[in-house]
């Protein structure tokens, strides 16, 4: 065997701080092994598009609703497709914990809640990637969208921040299930059940009064009557939430209210990730 | 702690060379949620360059022990030190010096071989084309040079634990854990990868750390051992001075009856010392410079029935078993 340490001294001074550099090396490594499983893409693209492209104009055909409800649930159908895609992302951390690599980024010398925002990354970047193709498809089916620059970036910021908030939730639950079984169980409660009552469909006022309270507290209800705003300059969903005709205003207290809580999803993930990392 | 007269006093170890120590632990326990102490208050120095072996069977603590030095168990109580940093205290810097091959596979199947080493080289701060160097220098010395490529998913047991190992060596990591490596392997291949093993201590400096329930991978790697048993550690030295601490040679009888009365009436009629022991169906005696035949003879006055008798040179194994009265060896 040849010689393996040629030089005994202590390693090369590095910096101590190169989290960018840690940062975009996990991401290389999370975005490698999800393109590497194709399925991970596009299984959480499929009833979203589903629903845009064939439900959509079957309900308005069945129910004679105007051409702008298919605009209506296409914007909807982001409202499901960002917490499926995020939530199936989590579930690479489980995988990762079972029969990859995770041990040996943990004894890496890095400081662990990185390892949440590269995942995080990867998440938010194929969450961007889904929703822009269903917006494709969506105009391709000649589906209205009353698009502004503004508008676009307040659809921007929102959908962001919600992808982060909703992968936020998908870390936590993966730091806090011992398998990958018991997580699936809880996807349909996180990712679905929020979306029947946060206006996806209808708008939240049609719900029994009690609901439509439960719904002006839901995430999403803000996310979606933001989105619309954006992509349909529709304000009826921010009117429903806070009963005020300041549009500007409500959008900037909706967007608050998803960042506060992707904030504080971040937040708990990182601790969460950090505590099942270290027992 | 229950000691040996070869036990080193780790504080006596320590004294005067803590500048040579890459590991020191002291009162280090892990206590897990629910009662289960998995590691009671142990002490032990490492020196540069040394390859230390924890001994034991499954349960003993020597994973537990590995993961709080590696920072992915946080202790209980107690410290430890790499290379003088507190690995509680300063988990990352600590992480910067070590690297650790773990009991299982702990790699990203659908990488090549390379691209897992390469992962290591940049989560590990090695520049880009020191990392090419080493990967290819490592490769060569490791003879996975033509499988770098493929993906590991492919490999067998034997070219993935090789790949595993020379990730470690990729960041040249002061301190090298190693927990169970062979475990799982057979024989042939366990022991060419004894062989890589040992070649690292024969060419470098760098310190090992090893667990394993195999004897003869202590004796052939380990400068010193350190028996585990239930949480403690109940004997350390070399393997020589722990062999010999049973003397040059043992008697092992078979009983057939019961072990227990065997030994009282031995150890009664001074047939036996006190260090003789009573484990299954076999009384093991160190003959401490008496003769077998005097012994075998003594055996036979007393009318012990015996399936088999053999003299024999003690072994690790006779160590653990007089220490804590089970067997080495994998569950």
């Amino acid at each position: 065997m040849t010689a393996l340490t040629p030089d005994l001294a202590l390693p090369a001074p590095r910096p101590r701080s190169r989290s960018f550099g840690v940062t975009r090396t996990l991401a290389a490594r999370r975005f490698a092994l999800t393109a590497r499983t194709p399925r991970e893409l596009v299984v959480p693209l499929v009833t979203p598009v589903l629903f845009a492209l064939v439900i959509a104009p079957a309900l308005k055909k069945a129910l004679h609703t105007s051409a702008s409800y298919e605009s209506y649930v296409a914007v909807g159908t982001i409202g499901l497709l960002i917490p499926l895609n995020t939530m199936f992302s989590g579930i690479s951390v489980l995988v990762d914990r079972e029969s990859g690599a995770r041990r040996e980024l943990l004894a890496a010398p890095i400081h662990r809640p990185l390892l949440v925002v590269g995942n995080l990354l990867v998440a938010v970047a194929t969450t961007a990637l889904q929703v822009g193709v269903l917006l494709a498809f969506a105009a391709l089916r000649r589906i209205h969208f009353d698009v502004t620059a503004t508008g676009l970036l307040w659809f921007l910021a929102v959908a962001l921040l919600f992808a982060i908030a909703m992968y936020g939730i998908a870390e936590t639950l993966a730091a806090r299930v011992s398998r990958s079984e018991e997580y699936i169980a809880r996807v349909p409660a996180i990712a679905i059940v929020p979306w029947f009552l946060a206006g996806s469909l209808f708008p939240v006022t049609s719900l029994p009064v009690v609901l439509t309270w439960v719904a002006r507290f839901l995430p999403l209800t803000h996310a979606l009557a933001l989105m619309r705003w954006g992509l349909l300059h529709d304000s009826s969903g921010l009117h429903n939430i806070w009963r005020s005709g300041n549009t500007t205003a409500t959008a900037g207290l909706s967007l608050g209210a998803v960042a506060l809580f992707a904030l504080l999803m971040t937040a708990v993930s990182m601790r969460a990730f950090t505590r099942a990392a270290v027992r | 702690m229950t000691t040996m007269e070869v036990r080193h006093d780790a504080a006596q170890h320590a004294a005067g060379r803590h500048n040579d120590l890459a590991i020191e632990v002291r009162g280090l326990t892990k206590t897990y949620p629910g009662g289960v102490e998995a590691v009671q208050a142990i002490d032990f120095d490492v020196e540069r360059g040394e390859v230390f072996g924890l001994l034991g069977p499954n349960g003993a603590g020597k994973s537990t022990t590995i993961g709080m030095l590696t920072t992915t168990l946080s202790p209980t109580s107690g410290t430890a030190l790499l290379a003088g940093l507190d690995v509680a205290r300063d988990p990352v810097a600590a992480r910067q010096l070590s690297s650790v091959v773990f009991q299982d596979p702990v790699v990203d199947r659908s990488f090549t071989g390379r691209r897992n080493l390469e992962l290591h080289a940049r989560l590990w701060g090695v520049p880009a084309d020191r990392a090419a160097t080493r990967i290819a220098e490592i490769a060569g010395a490791f003879g996975i040079a033509d499988i770098l490529d493929r993906p590991v998913s492919g490999y067998s047991g034997g070219q993935r634990r090789r790949v595993e190992i020379a990730r470690a060596l990729v960041s040249d990591p002061q301190v090298l854990f190693l927990d169970e490596p062979t475990v799982g392997l057979d024989p042939r291949i366990r022991h060419e990868l004894l062989d890589v093993i040992d070649g690292l201590h024969a060419d470098s400096e760098i310190t090992t750390l090893l667990t394993t329930h195999y004897l003869d991978e202590a004796e052939r790697l380990c400068d010193r051992v350190a028996i585990m048993h239930a949480g403690r550690i109940v004997a350390l030295g070399t393997p020589a001075e722990l062999r010999t601490s049973m003397g040059d040679e043992i008697l092992e009888l078979r009983v057939d009856g019961n072990t227990q009365t065997a030994l009282d009436v031995l150890q009664a009629r001074g047939v036996a010392g006190d260090e003789a022991f009573a484990v299954g169906s076999t009384v093991t005696i160190p003959l401490r410079g008496r003769s077998s035949a005097e012994t075998v003879a003594g055996v036979r006055e007393l009318g012990i029935a015996t399936t088999a008798i053999t003299a024999r040179p003690p072994s690790l194994d006779d160590v653990y078993l007089r220490l804590t009265g089970d067997r080495l060896g994998p569950d």
